[in-house]
């Protein structure tokens, strides 16, 4: 085995990389375009646009974390690679938001799980919102450009217990179910995607496009938070950045000026309505910051008769579609069934509970068994999303109410998980929410869940997925930006994340996030350089 | 808003309707962040914590608090054994080591989840710990240094099976965090049947080598 750190290499190599933490005095820098944001969108743009020869400086809030810091540990990586330390949670504080904080934003923390866009979701959205010319047809290529670009191809192994659960739950019930897309490269099947993987062999952005990117000139701040975009006349000018110290949070007082003909805001679904607001850039029908989607996540634990281990092995490599689009693109919500992998800290913030029993249930972690429902959210008039918006700080915050419509579906996806688990083999199952205990047969679930009172809090819902914000559409009236990620008003501003996506994905969005990002940027590095 | 909290705080404590200021969570933000003023002010909580109780008997007391006060790590140390139950050990000695142990990883926690959070939850703390708001929202009489096992449990399941979501969501809080700091622990891995990252792995990644 070789061990060759793209990172520790391109550092050494000169790569220009600067640590806002190091910076002792307030300065301006120039380029053709700024990039806000080292996540699956922003890593692509800087690729692509780099490689055109454009002068490219991204900026990133989060620090620069690699495999010298990938230790499969939960608590050192929960506090430095996630938004908020891991407590972000929508504003009610009703459900918790998992969200990369880092260079390679939530590609260095996610789960690998590689989808394209579902064919109803692009046909929805020409539909509905003027976007016809992202037709599955027309962005296929993309999607396959991107699937090489990240190694992705659906998982050849053995799938781990965990997931295997799923599948066999699945067989026997007759629900369909397939193996999971993975940006993976060497993969040694150990189970630590969430906490930076530890050997490299993840393909996001960190180890693809950010490397790409530097290696083409690009320059890079890490611990550098965008505070505003200013403007001037029609045109933005620059954005004004603070330096962070090295524990991440903390402004060192360091201001820092970046100039550019063109920027692109990449900082994510919550981040990039965010900056738009604290800016107070045109925004005439005060559409920046809605139609915010989430995939509404709720889960199930089961104890099985056999050791499942669901720490170990590919956290996620088994899904089930059967209930996604089988009412329709936009009836009933639909959801898509995953596995999460359990390890002990994410188990005992997953698996709400106190005292005896609580120590009694974490202590049976290697026989536990999980299953996912994400729900398909913002197809339906009664799921028009959530709102961000500032909080006195300036930082954005997700208020996001859950309907009735939702709540309902919540509840389908906690009788199909409970089914699943028994029809698997599952000794008891136990409903993530306040009210559950553990119960021994599918019938004693089922009525259980009938008298559940779905409502915050008692429900325990989670989101890994943040999409929308910056909706895009043909419409300036109900979008922000148009269907190329270009600001609506602002001639010289694109948005190239998840938050332009309309609705929700209807599966993981990381492929989505790329392959748009790279149609957009491609287009842009063309006007640029004419 | 103004009229919510004057009847609150002059009712007698015993008769306060809960539901009729708890009702919305705007209500209740408004609330508790005039409880922290209010806590502020008497002088309840304010430096972070510097001499405390099972934490300044621990042998290697050198942790520095960053952000929970005297106060806080009283509310901690009356919690963490209704929270851990029976994963606490019961060895006097290691029991107490334990639970610092677990209040440093907390405040340390704490410290990374950033400014916003950290707002929230110092509201939820002086609400718990202010003599008045005690009595009547958590129902805990006696201050938390003095409270028992049987009474942070009681508490706890007051908040847990609360039809008002507020109150559940301070539970999930408390007991998230809790929960979180402990399992997450190396230490404790074995507690919940994790033998941590496979050996194999340890032995042959570059990033263990020369620590």
């Amino acid at each position: 085995m070789s061990f060759t750190d793209r990172i520790a290499q391109g550092l050494e190599s000169g790569w220009k990389v600067t640590d806002g933490a190091t910076l002792t005095e307030s300065q301006t820098a120039e380029a053709d375009v700024v990039i806000i944001g080292t996540g699956a969108g922003g890593g692509t743009t800087a690729e692509i646009l780099a490689k055109s020869g454009l002068s490219v400086i991204l900026v990133e809030e989060g620090r620069l974390y690699y495999q010298k810091d990938f230790k499969m540990d939960e608590l050192t990586s929960y506090a430095n690679l996630y938004q908020e330390g891991m407590s972000r949670a929508t504003k009610d504080g009703s459900i918790a938001i998992l969200q990369g904080r880092c260079v390679g934003g939530s590609t260095t923390v996610n789960w690998t799980s590689s989808f394209r866009t579902p064919d109803a979701t692009l046909n929805y959205w020409g539909k509905r919102f003027g976007l016809d010319a992202l037709s599955p047809e027309a962005m296929a290529p993309w999607f396959s450009g991107r699937e090489a670009r990240h190694s992705i191809s659906p998982w050849e192994m053995d799938p781990n217990l965990n997931n295997d659960i799923l599948r066999q739950g699945c067989e026997k019930l007759g629900y369909n179910w397939q193996i999971i897309p993975r940006n993976v490269k060497g993969c040694w099947n150990l189970g630590y995607c969430g906490v930076g993987c530890p050997t490299n062999a993840k393909q996001g952005a960190l180890m693809t496009t950010i490397p790409g990117a530097l290696d083409h000139n690009a320059r890079l701040f890490h611990g550098l938070r965008a505070e505003r975009l200013v403007m001037k006349q029609d045109r933005i000018d620059s954005l004004q950045a603070s330096a962070m110290a090295s524990d991440g949070i903390t402004p060192t007082g360091i201001q820092i000026t970046l100039e550019a003909r063109h920027f692109v805001v990449a900082a994510s679904a919550i981040g990039s309505p965010g900056l738009l607001l604290r800016s107070g850039l045109p925004d005439p029908y005060g559409r920046v910051g809605k139609r915010s989607f989430i995939h509404p996540v709720n889960a199930s634990v089961a104890q099985m008769p056999k050791l499942v281990d669901p720490f170990y092995g590919a956290p996620q490599s088994v899904y089930s579609d059967e209930f996604n689009f089988s009412n329709g693109v936009d009836g009933d919500v639909g959801y898509k069934l995953e596995v999460p992998p359990l390890h002990p800290a994410m188990s005992a913030g997953v698996v709400p509970g106190h005292g005896d029993t609580q120590a009694e249930n974490l202590a049976r972690l290697p026989w536990m068994q999980s299953v996912i429902a994400l729900l398909r959210d913002g197809f339906h008039e009664d799921s028009p999303g959530g709102t961000v918006s500032l909080r006195d700080d300036g930082s954005p915050v997700l208020d996001y109410p859950v309907t009735d419509y939702l709540w309902k579906g919540l509840r389908n996806a906690f009788y199909t998980m409970a089914e699943i688990q028994f029809a698997a083999g599952a000794e008891r199952v136990r409903l993530m929410h306040l009210d559950s205990d553990w119960y021994s047969s599918w019938a004693d679930a089922k009525a259980a869940i009938d008298g559940f009172s779905m409502e915050p809090h008692r429900v325990r819902l989670f989101t890994a997925h943040q999409m929308g914000g910056c909706s895009m559409g043909s419409n300036p009236e109900d979008s922000v930006v148009n269907g190329f990620g270009q600001h609506h008003h602002v001639s010289n501003l694109s948005v190239n994340d998840a938050s332009i996506f309309p609705t929700s994905i209807g599966a993981n969005p990381q492929l989505s996030v790329y392959a748009l990002a790279a149609r957009n940027s491609t287009r842009l590095a063309q006007q640029l350089k004419a | 808003m103004t009229d919510d909290l004057i009847s609150i705080e002059g009712q007698d404590s015993v008769s306060l309707n809960r539901r009729s200021f708890l009702r919305t969570g705007l209500g209740g933000a408004l609330f508790l962040g005039t409880v922290s003023v209010t806590a502020g002010l008497s002088g309840c909580a304010t430096a972070p914590a510097s001499r405390l109780g099972a934490v300044a008997t621990r042998m290697d007391a050198r942790y520095q608090f960053r952000f929970l006060t005297t106060e806080d790590v009283d509310l901690f140390e009356a919690l963490l054994p209704a929270i851990l139950g029976s994963a606490l050990p019961e060895q006097p000695n290691a029991r107490r080591m334990m639970i610092a142990g677990t209040v440093e990883r907390i405040d340390a926690g704490i410290y990374k989840f950033g400014p916003a959070n950290q707002k929230e939850l110092r509201q939820l703390f002086d609400l718990l710990n202010f003599g008045p708001t005690r009595v009547t929202i958590a129902r805990v009489w006696p201050s938390w240094r003095n409270a028992s096992t049987a009474q942070a449990d009681a508490f706890l399941e007051r908040w847990r099976s609360s039809s008002i979501g507020l109150f559940n969501n301070g539970y999930m809080a408390l007991t998230k965090i809790s929960n979180v700091a402990f399992y997450g622990y190396q230490e404790n891995w074995h507690l919940s049947g994790y033998p941590g990252p496979p050996e194999w792995a340890v032995q042959a990644l570059p990033q263990f080598r020369n620590a």
